[in-house]
């Protein structure tokens, strides 16, 4: 994945929706084991005013979004732990966004640095909003409506199904966008 | 205490006003008392769909202006026990009513009525804060084209923001003729795009069109799938457990695990 986040410290700070401790457990362990990233901590949600109910599995809420420490270029990420769903938008000037989740058609995500999707792309995706043309976008499956990398502008000409892999958008030369198949950062 | 549950969408004559209407006389049919509670301010019509028009004396803006008793108001439908329509104010519009005062109105259906399902109007505007403002739950409702869907995800990200829970997804004019040629999405896309829980299925019925007309919920036709569809739906709702068939859930969790074991 993103060579930027390999051996990094990341917190993830969890609200909703909700994840019980054997799924934390097993994000924890993936991340530490596919990518060298070592969870800090899972921060709980307060969930104390309205216990749980017996017999109901132990549940965390996650909580909006908590900034990672370290990135490329010394910038910090955003790590964003759900959807962005249509007439949401997230937004992190100063440096990368991390979407677990889709970014829904109708919704947008702007970054300073760069965008990582860890689901689908369909809506909107501004990277490098500071005028940064190294800035890039992956998603794992990548149909956006609209992309945007510094001032150069991509928009989607059909209706295509994701291809089924990772793609990545990057400025090319003749400064277009083009989008190519993700293989390594 | 009960439930209140707002039936929404987004987008209008997706059959939000249809799946109140029946989903309310289903719950009635399985012996839970409920109430049919008309938001659509202005633009009424939950009470045509539910054969009730000629007996509607009093609305929801009456009780605000305390020209009578919620009580009172509620009209009584005759053909099955403990089901009740509370309908909407024709003459006024949907900036009249305050959403505390839906709110109000709510908070006391719930201590009487098993569920109180409340039919918002389209749109995301003061129509839909209004019949949303009481709600414990909510229903969404889409058909299965993009339009409606983008519809039915800002209606989420909305009702996500005021922390209802759960939303169900209900995908309604489902025609499985389109889906096998090609030209509907399938159930797994359109939970792929909302990811949410699906409660239920409603195929396109013809029977829904003459059942409108004629006053009687389609639930009151055994026989028919729409009205199958709708049985099982309020099953589901008082906590029975019906297999959706073709049906696989996906989480948040259950996608990055899919993605991590596709990627591996
Ligand atoms: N499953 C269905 N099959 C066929 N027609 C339907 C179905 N559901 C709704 N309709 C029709 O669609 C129209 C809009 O439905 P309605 O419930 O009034 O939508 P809404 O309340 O969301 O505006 C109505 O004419 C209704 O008869
Ligand atoms: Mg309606």
């Amino acid at each position: 994945m993103n060579r930027s986040l390999t051996g990094a410290t990341v917190q993830i700070d969890f609200q909703s929706p909700t994840l019980n401790d054997e799924e934390i457990d097993y994000l924890r362990s993936k991340l530490r084991e596919d990518y060298d990233l070592i969870v800090r901590g899972v921060e709980l949600g307060e969930d104390s005013a309205s216990p749980p109910i017996a017999a109901a599995p132990t549940t965390h809420t996650i909580s909006q979004t908590t900034d990672a420490v370290a990135t490329r270029d010394g910038e910090p990420s955003r790590i964003v732990p759900c959807t962005i769903r249509s007439g949401q938008t997230e937004e992190f000037p100063q440096g990368s966004l991390i979407i677990y989740g889709d970014v829904n058609s109708g919704g947008e995500v702007r970054a300073g640095g760069d965008i990582v999707v860890l689901g689908t792309l369909r809506g909107n995706a501004y990277a490098g909003t500071n005028g940064r043309l190294s800035a890039v976008i992956i998603a794992m499956d990548f149909a956006p409506l609209q992309l945007q990398i510094g001032n150069c502008v991509n928009r989607s000409s059909t209706n295509q199904k994701p291809p089924g892999y990772p793609e990545i958008a990057r400025i090319g030369p003749e400064d277009v966008i083009i989008i190519e198949k993700f293989v390594k950062f | 205490m009960g439930k209140v549950i707002v039936v929404t969408s987004g987008k209008g004559g997706v059959g939000k006003t249809t799946s109140t209407a029946n989903l309310g006389t289903a719950l009635a049919l399985l012996g839970k008392s409920v109430v049919l509670v008309d938001a659509d301010v202005g633009l009424r019509n939950l009470d045509i769909v539910m054969g009730l028009e000629s007996r509607v004396v009093y609305t929801s803006m009456d009780v605000i202006e305390k020209q009578c008793e919620l009580n009172k108001a509620l009209v009584r439908d005759r053909r099955v026990d403990g089901l009740m329509l509370l309908a909407a104010s024709q003459k006024n519009n949907k900036d009249d009513m305050q959403p505390e005062q839906m709110k109000a109105i709510c908070d006391k259906l719930r201590t009487t009525y098993d569920f109180t399902l409340v039919d918002s109007p389209a749109g995301i505007e003061r129509g839909f804060r209004n019949a949303s403002a009481g709600a414990d739950e909510a229903i969404v409702v889409t058909t299965p084209d993009v339009s409606a869907i983008r519809d039915a995800d800002r209606i989420i990200g909305l009702l996500q923001n005021v922390e209802i829970e759960p939303i169900n997804l209900v995908i309604n004019r489902f025609s499985p003729q389109l889906v096998g040629n090609g030209s509907m999405m399938d159930q797994a896309d359109v939970l792929d795009i909302l990811n949410i829980d699906l409660i239920g299925v409603v195929p396109e019925d013809s029977g829904v069109i003459t059942s409108t007309n004629r006053g009687i919920p389609l639930v009151y036709e055994d026989g028919s799938p729409g009205a199958q569809a709708y049985m099982r739906i309020a099953r589901r709702l008082t906590g029975q457990r019906i297999p959706i068939p073709d049906l696989e859930q996906k989480g948040l969790f259950s996608s990055i695990v899919n993605w991590f074991t596709k990627n591996r």
